[in-house]
């Protein structure tokens, strides 16, 4: 039998007992800083593999860097098994585009994190129950009926704008003009409250509702994920569809249309045309309603907003694809399409598993939360070139028309901002239209536009602006000359 | 606004190339020719079909503001998780952790419910966290492994016991958490294996590594992997030479087992040791006298009468628990505590939360050898004898099925682990006499990283020398 002294010491060396019981577990989940663009050590498998610490995924560095550690995931593991979150990650752009082509095997059935906020959606709907209301909401958003609203996205967009002068004279925070140079904030300014403000017109809610949009929609954002503020994420989205029933009850007795800018009836609002739609023979339910107009008001703001701020931030970071933009207002298109690809706002979608499945040699049980890394295949260098570099004249990304049963056209691949196959963002044109024809909008007003470097928040080295990673641009200060700018 | 829960309906298969109808294993492959293997017989019930009335959303009562999204990862938790998890058993009894992708089950009755439910939910192997079910296979089942654990266990518990501690016993005063609880438990193991002395370092090192890996930690998996293959390789002789000349030990049990695909492995001798608990011994001991030195009072009526260390371990398991969740996964959707769960929940079963339950213990929080409202024999197929509850340890499975223990099946692992527990305790009585809390010391319980065993790692003690 060994001594007592002998066992002691060799059971801690054994176990590494007393770095345990030093080491903070909570000081662990901070993961260093890294260089943009690199992967801090997380240790290495006996064949040199790098290894995945799943703390990384709560860590600030992988909000703020995730794309070399996305990287090592594609290369090493393309079906990740994070067994501390109790979830898949898959990464590969292909294998992610066939799992969402597989709405029956990859089912989207709740269970994510965007249910708890959101409620019961068409998010959450699989196959035929999905396709047959799909087309109820989503030919609002698309096609004549769009085309139709763009006079209105325009004149939304110039009205922002104009106000501007008048909110300089009042005296805001977001607005300052010095020695003929306008510093505006162009979050607060406007990307922030022109997509609500688009979709409330859409949906016909009067002007003074905004206000209140603007809160249960922030709100409702803050809560997804079981954040702290899920609380408050559950009270808006409440009061969000309370105010909605009304609404919906009221236009179940009276429809309401939307007019053109001479006053003529273009249509009727979409909360109208889906109070007479039918499935199955029998009207829409109003929570049906309310649950699925939540959902727009909620998919509508974040990810435009996202869209523009990243567009012009990644415009301004890079003047001569700017220069080139403004010189050919169709580049817009391909400007914004690279800008999803580079930055998307979402990152990812989640899918549950309908039978165990084995891909790449990982076997995922029936039932398993699997998420799509969407951020992760649009930088898949299997399919585009360099894809850390922003690149409007990229050759390898399809910019045309988002087509639901499509990705892969003229020899490119689109980005996977918008998901691919059943679940398609369907306000993917919408999206598009709002995002341009706003960027666009606001780039004739300014005059020599540039990024007030000052004002903006600085990467770890002080000097640098901070890199997007996992979320948007939030706050983007641009200067411009004030005096020819309304020439 | 209706209801958030309705029931669930299922529309009938519908595809009529369904994997799985057939049993069959197939491969499909997606538009990029990504080769995607479906395992047969193991389509969901959901599916991707679900009526629209078929949902659950957190209503603005159902937020959980109470408990932060990570309360379960803190520092905090890992020392003390019991504020926690009393906030999680009073507010919400099946709290729906968005980070961790799982449900926490925190109240005696939903947690026994859930851990004797196997129709509905079911626990994975060890072998599966590790993503390697194809390493070995499990016997710790079988009747001649079971009775080699029995009688190795039932021979070796007192002199082992006795040789550790009157090598301590001359020093007047040790650290009885290492060199005692987790020395024992280990000691015991190779005694019941019947391994080569020299062997034991080693031995020792690589069982705690590979007991180690299954967890969430990338590195320690790899550890844990390495340690499995050298404890395969380091078994292999061993087995051929038990199975030449068998002994009355569980090594010799395995070995002797005959299989359908021929004679067993020494991945498998390894599998039966991973799965088999070893947390229990070790940290039930630790607590035990963690607790005892801390309630002196307590102690003093163990010296009084020793007919009560039995219930000191049973009041410490349940006080105390060393394991102190157990994961269970859904294997179909089921309605449960006012909820869908839905197929492959993860629901972490909180038997620290349950056994602090007003509803079933007398002021839980407070450790008494003496009480009451436990129940003292051991419980069968259920988790109440004698209508009282008993502390749950997951680590030792579900109580027996059986209602009367048959002659031909030794005693359950819960009862043995509890006479062995029961006797080196009588010993530490007996070899340590007016043992006491080392002055200044104060010991606490702690797990070392997230989802580890709750126990005294540090444990200073004084005696009479």
């Amino acid at each position: 039998m060994t001594t007592s002294i002998d066992f002691t010491r060799n059971f801690a060396r054994a176990i590494d007992l007393d770095s345990h019981l030093e080491e903070d577990p909570g000081a662990l989940r901070e993961f260093p800083l890294m260089p943009y663009g690199e992967a801090c050590d997380m240790g290495h498998a006996a064949d040199g593999t790098p290894l995945i610490d799943p703390r990384l995924f709560d860590s600030p560095e992988f909000f703020r860097n995730p794309y070399p550690y996305y990287r090592i995931m594609r290369d090493h593991y393309p079906v990740y098994h994070d067994k501390l979150h109790n979830c898949y990650y898959v990464t590969r752009y292909d294998d992610i585009t066939d799992c969402y082509f597989d709405d029956e095997g990859f089912n989207t059935i709740p269970k994510g994190s965007s249910s708890g906020v959101l409620g019961n959606t068409q998010l959450e709907l699989s196959g035929i129950e999905h396709r047959r209301r799909r087309n109820l909401y989503g030919q609002h958003l698309v096609g004549q009926s769009l085309q139709a609203r763009i006079p209105a996205i325009e004149r939304l967009a110039r009205e922002m704008i104009e106000s501007w002068d008048e909110k300089a004279r009042e005296g805001v925070d977001y607005i300052h003009d010095h020695d003929g140079v306008r510093t505006v904030e162009i979050g607060k300014a406007f990307a922030n409250e022109f997509p609500i403000s688009v979709v409330c017109d859409i949906l016909g809610f009067p002007k003074e509702a905004r206000d209140r949009f603007f809160y249960w929609y922030n709100s409702m954002m803050s809560g997804l994920g079981g954040s702290a503020t899920q609380k408050q994420g559950l009270e808006a989205r409440q009061d969000l569809e309370d105010y909605l029933e009304d609404i919906v009850e009221q236009r179940r007795k009276e429809p309401t249309y939307l007019y053109g800018d001479n006053g003529e009836i273009v249509s009727k609002d979409i909360i109208s045309k889906l109070c007479e739609s039918k499935i199955d023979g029998d009207y829409l339910s109003t929570e049906e309603i309310t649950s699925n107009i939540a959902l727009i008001v909620g998919g509508g703001g974040e990810t435009t907003r996202g869209a523009i701020l990243n567009m012009l931030f990644l415009l301004l970071t890079h003047p001569e694809q700017f220069a080139a933009v403004k010189a050919d207002p169709s580049l817009w298109d391909t400007a914004f399409h690279e800008t999803l690809r580079h930055s998307t706002p979402i990152g990812g979608q989640p899918r549950h598993n309908t039978y165990d499945v084995e891909l790449h040699d990982v076997t995922i049980p029936a039932g398993s939360l699997v998420n799509m890394v969407d951020f992760s295949a649009n930088h898949d260098e299997r399919i585009f070139e360099e894809p850390e570099k922003f690149d409007i004249f990229r050759k390898d990304l399809y910019s045309g028309k988002l087509l639901r049963s499509g990705y892969r056209k003229e020899g490119k691949c689109s980005h996977m901002a918008f998901g691919v196959g059943p679940h398609l963002c369907p306000g993917a044109w919408i999206s598009h239209q709002e995002a341009t024809i706003g960027a666009r909008i606001l780039c004739d007003h300014m005059k020599n536009p540039r990024i007030n470097v000052e004002r903006m928040p600085k990467d770890i080295d002080g000097v640098s602006l901070r890199p997007m990673g996992l979320v948007s641009v939030g706050t983007l200060w641009i200067d411009f000359d004030l005096e020819d700018s309304r020439a | 606004m209706k209801a958030g829960q309705q029931e669930a309906r299922h529309t009938p298969e519908s595809r009529q190339d369904a994997p799985g109808q057939d049993g069959q294993d197939k491969i499909v492959y997606g538009r990029n020719g990504v080769p995607i293997h479906i395992r047969g017989g193991s389509r969901t019930t959901g599916g991707g079909y679900r009526t629209y009335e078929v949902h659950q959303r957190m209503r603005v009562g159902e937020s959980t503001a109470k408990v932060k999204p990570n309360a379960m990862l803190t520092r905090e938790y890992l020392e003390d998780p019991y504020p926690t998890l009393a906030i999680l058993r009073e507010n919400y009894p099946c709290y729906r952790d968005w980070i961790g992708n799982s449900y926490w089950i925190s109240r005696y009755d939903d947690v026994t419910s859930i851990f004797t439910d196997d129709a509905n939910f079911e626990t994975r192997p060890k072998l599966w966290f590790y993503g390697r079910e194809d390493f070995g296979r499990d016997f710790g089942q079988a009747l001649p492994v079971l009775f080699a654990h029995a009688q190795r266990t039932d021979a070796h518990a007192q002199p082992v016991a006795e040789a550790i501690l009157s090598e301590l016993a001359g020093l007047g005063r040790a650290d009885l958490a290492v060199t005692f609880a987790a020395r024992y438990a280990m000691e015991m193991l190779a005694r019941v294996l019947d391994l080569p002395a020299a062997d034991f370092d080693f031995f020792v090192e690589r069982y705690w590594k590979m007991q180690q890996g299954y967890g969430w930690s990338p590195k320690a998996e790899q550890a844990g992997l390495d340690a499995m293959s050298e404890l395969a390789r380091y078994f292999e002789p061993l087995m051929e030479q038990r199975r030449a000349n068998p002994g009355d030990d569980l090594i010799s049990a395995v070995a002797g087992l005959e299989t359908e695909t021929g004679p067993t492995t020494a991945e498998d001798l390894v599998t039966t040791l991973l799965e088999r608990d070893h947390e229990t011994l070790h940290g039930a001991l630790a607590n035990m006298w963690y607790l005892l030195l801390t309630h002196p009072e307590q102690l003093e009526l163990l010296r009084e009468d020793e007919r009560l260390v039995k219930y000191a371990y049973q009041e410490t398991v349940r006080h105390s628990t060393p394991v102190l969740e157990a994961k269970r996964f859904a294997r179909q959707e089921v309605e449960r505590f006012g909820r869908l769960l839905p197929e492959g929940a993860l629901l972490i079963c909180s038997a620290g939360a349950a056994n602090r339950d007003p509803r079933v213990f007398q002021d839980p929080d407070r450790f008494e050898v003496n009480r009451k409202d436990l129940c003292r024999r051991e419980p069968r197929g259920q988790y109440r004898a004698d209508g009282l509850p008993t502390g749950i340890t997951f680590g030792l499975g579900q109580p027996t099925k059986h209602p009367a223990v048959p002659e031909d099946r030794p005693r359950s692992l819960y009862a043995i682990t509890r006479d062995t527990v029961v006797t080196a305790s009588k010993c530490v009585l007996e070899i340590l006499p007016g043992l006491r809390l080392a002055d200044g010391a104060k010991p606490g319980l702690r797990a070392l990283r997230v989802g580890d065993m709750h126990t005294c790692w540090q444990l200073p003690a004084t005696w009479e020398a």
